[in-house]
């Protein structure tokens, strides 16, 4: 349900067609090439509409109006005002366009008149090429955004290179922890796990911090290298604030989702296995790269669909430790949710989230088969 | 049944029905939600029926909770911006009639309204729906050591990295950044809303100003975070909010150095969500906590300013106004002589804009 009420508010553009009916019915009869602006009809019905329309209702429309181009919101407000003060007075002007214009001049800027063109439909996908960083022109031909607006592509490339990072880097380093957990005696891996579960009951934020502490200029790392003579004073390595940072965190943070799958999973291969290949004639390198390393694929490929699905989604981590690099396509998401409004480019973005997972879990499908998932 | 379940159901439905003669005020948090209780709440006729809750800013879960018809929120504590778009959009209730009728004048009885338009404020949507709170400001501040000789003093000192090398702290959205940049740039501080409304290219002209910054920036998203920064001298100064900035003085006994000049004054106030349970009562607390002398009241316990204008002489007659007798007044963002070097955010400017200027703020961060 939630996830079909997203989708099709991604695509959803009939609450602002509710709210000026009339006007867009005669925007659509506007030749472009033939007049520069629209005609007295649409002018005069905009006036209508905003003169009788349902304050809330017009208000609502403004958010909408102002994700196709910034200031509708106060162009519309001023000339409401403009519009009530003039009914109340029982003054009604011959001709629209003018009044209008004399309201406010941008009536007179046909680019917001090009804008309104982007919401005359009841379904849109302008939200789904606003995710992408396009949008479209006068004549409703799909062009890329203005150079400085577009954010969008470089943020979903960055999530995605991040979360394919983090994953791997998870399992450079789960991977032998796993290992060294399934074949300890009982009463080591016990205590070796707490080691790894602790910080995996350890609230987020604190994590962070920690990391901040770790990892900035002038914390513990740098501090000990300055100290040891291996960096100087001035040499001191940014591993904060910047992608080093969000990538060594979060692999921190997502390591615990990696080990416990692999360690389930190596738990029940039986020693004897590799006792046996090498029994065989098979050096410990081959017997455990032919032998144990396929076994273990199960849990591998749990692990690191855990991981990319967490990490693919993550924003609070990436932006406390992350700087400017911190903003990955969750806190877009976030922003646009909570500042702007624009839940129909929320709905993409997500939608678009949902469709990239879907991707990989179809490719990991083909490669090594869904039924191979084990979490023991 | 347990019987200590039946007791845990009954406990819960009991609170349940006491809280629900509650106001509840959706807040921001920590120790500005803590000022607002000791000066709106604990001076309240009835303070226990005020309930403070803490959210994350923005108007989404109140979008949700009003288009679900499930509210449960009575008051917001909002920024500008977010008023005037709650209030455009009906999710903030209209009270114009109330708040003219039920406000408490000035002591020179000007209206309330008058008295925030004495703090050079200008009227935008969210007054129909909200009453003011507070001036938090966008400030910058340095610790005196850092700079044995000369210190900055200027906004054009803070984007001269020849002149003062070190890196700054910025934070990773555009609303403030701005409008200092334009000021470094040779704008006056009270002329920078007008020009970024009316003269093209001014955008351009700050994105220039912040690139020749760029390589010496440390950004930061979180108000506890630019302390850190100066403090483990990772930034020589920061733009920080201005209230962490007094409280780590005050409080914590640093020695921190603000610049006033080119600060950016940003507005919060006190929204009525539309379809509020308590209503009635909730308007009531509103115009209690909007008098003069509950805003001076709240600057004893937060370096925020009064939004209206009359709060400060009652500071001032006051001081020592803050606890364990020091004085305030050196830390409050809207003194008559600091608003003349301060930029007045123009929220509905930032309402028309924000999103676009955002993204490419992030753009620009980027790359």
């Amino acid at each position: 349900m939630p996830i079909g009420d997203m989708l099709l508010r991604s695509v959803d553009d009939t609450q602002i067609n509710t709210v000026f009916p009339n006007t867009f019915e005669e925007y659509k009869k506007w030749d472009k090439e033939q007049d520069q602006l629209p005609p007295e009809e649409v002018y005069k019905a905009l006036f209508q509409e905003l003169a009788y329309g349902n304050k809330i209702q017009v208000g609502r429309a403004l958010t909408r109006m102002n994700y196709s181009k910034s200031g509708w919101k106060s162009l519309i407000k001023n000339t409401s005002r403009a519009i009530k003060k003039a009914v109340k007075k029982d003054e009604f002007p011959d001709s629209y366009k003018d009044f209008l214009i004399a309201a406010n001049e941008k009536w007179a800027d046909p680019t917001f008149w090009y804008a309104m063109g982007q919401m005359v439909n009841n379904q849109t996908p302008i939200y789904y090429y606003n995710a992408i960083d396009m949008t479209y022109d006068q004549d409703q031909n799909v062009i890329r955004q203005k150079e400085n607006r577009r954010v969008y592509v470089q943020t979903w490339i960055k999530t995605l290179k991040v979360s394919v990072y983090v994953t791997f880097f998870c399992l450079i380093l789960g991977f032998p922890v796993a290992h060294l957990l399934a074949n300890l005696p009982l009463r080591y891996s016990n205590l070796l796990m707490i080691f790894v579960l602790l910080p995996f009951w350890t609230s987020l934020l604190v994590r962070t911090t920690a990391w901040i502490v770790m990892l900035q200029q002038q914390g513990v790392i740098n501090g000990i290298l300055v100290w040891l003579g291996i960096l100087s004073d001035d040499g001191r390595l940014s591993m904060v604030y910047n992608e080093t940072g969000t990538l060594i965190a979060m692999t921190q943070i997502l390591l615990p989702f990696m080990i416990l799958p692999l360690y389930s999973v190596m738990r029940v291969i039986p020693k004897s296995h590799m006792r046996a290949a090498q029994n065989l004639g098979a050096k410990p390198a081959t017997a455990f790269w032919k032998v144990y390393l396929p076994q273990t694929i199960p849990g591998m490929s749990a692990g690191g669909l855990l991981v990319f699905v967490l990490a693919i989604g993550y924003f609070i981590t990436p932006e406390l430790v992350g700087g400017k690099d911190g903003k990955l396509i969750g806190s877009w998401i976030a922003y646009h949710l909570k500042t702007t409004l624009n839940w129909g480019l929320c709905a993409a973005l997500g939608a678009i989230l949902l469709a990239v997972m879907l991707i990989f879990y179809w490719l990991y499908n083909k490669i090594v088969g869904i039924d191979n998932i084990k979490l023991g | 049944m347990s019987k200590l379940l039946k007791v845990f159901l009954i406990a819960s439905f009991a609170v349940a029905s006491f809280s629900a003669k509650a106001v509840t005020v959706a807040s921001w948090g920590g120790a500005y939600t803590e000022s607002q209780q000791k000066a709106y709440a604990d001076t309240y006729t009835d303070p226990g029926s005020i309930q403070f809750e803490n959210y994350n800013g923005g108007l989404g879960e109140v979008r949700a909770q009003v288009e679900s018809g499930s509210v449960t929120w009575d008051l917001v504590d909002a920024l500008p911006g977010d008023a005037i778009t709650g209030c455009d959009e009906g999710l903030f209730e209209d009270i114009t009639t109330e708040i003219a009728d039920l406000s408490t004048p000035g002591p020179d009885g000007e209206t309330m309204l008058e008295d925030m338009e004495n703090n050079g404020l200008e009227y935008h949507s969210g007054w129909d729906c909200c009453v003011p709170q507070i001036f938090w400001t966008y400030v910058v501040f340095y610790d005196p050591d850092a700079f044995p000789g000369d210190k900055p003093s200027s906004m054009a000192d803070f984007f001269d990295v020849e002149k003062f090398p070190g890196k700054r702290g910025i934070h990773t959205w555009a609303t403030g950044i701005v409008e200092k940049a334009m000021v470094a740039d040779g704008v006056k501080p009270s002329a920078v809303p007008t020009v970024l409304r009316d003269q093209t290219g001014a955008l351009d002209r700050a994105f220039a100003k912040l690139d020749t910054i760029k390589d010496h920036i440390v950004f930061w998203s979180s108000g506890a975070k630019p302390l850190e920064l100066v403090k483990s001298g990772e930034v020589v100064m920061s733009i920080a909010y201005n209230g962490r900035v007094g409280a780590a003085n005050l409080a914590e006994g640093e020695n921190f150095e603000y610049i006033w000049e080119g600060q950016v004054l940003d507005q919060e106030y006190l929204c009525l969500v539309a379809g509020a349970p308590n209503r009635d009562a909730a308007v009531d607390f509103m115009m209690h906590a909007s008098t003069p002398e509950a805003q001076a009241e709240q600057a004893k316990y937060i370096t925020y300013g009064p939004m209206r204008a009359s709060g400060i002489p009652i500071i001032q007659a006051n001081e020592p106004w803050g606890p364990g007798g020091v004085d305030i007044m050196p830390h409050m963002p809207n003194t008559p002589e600091r608003l003349k070097v301060s930029i007045v955010s123009d929220p509905q400017w930032w309402s028309d804009n924000g999103a676009e200027i955002n993204e490419r703020y992030s753009a620009w961060m980027g790359n």
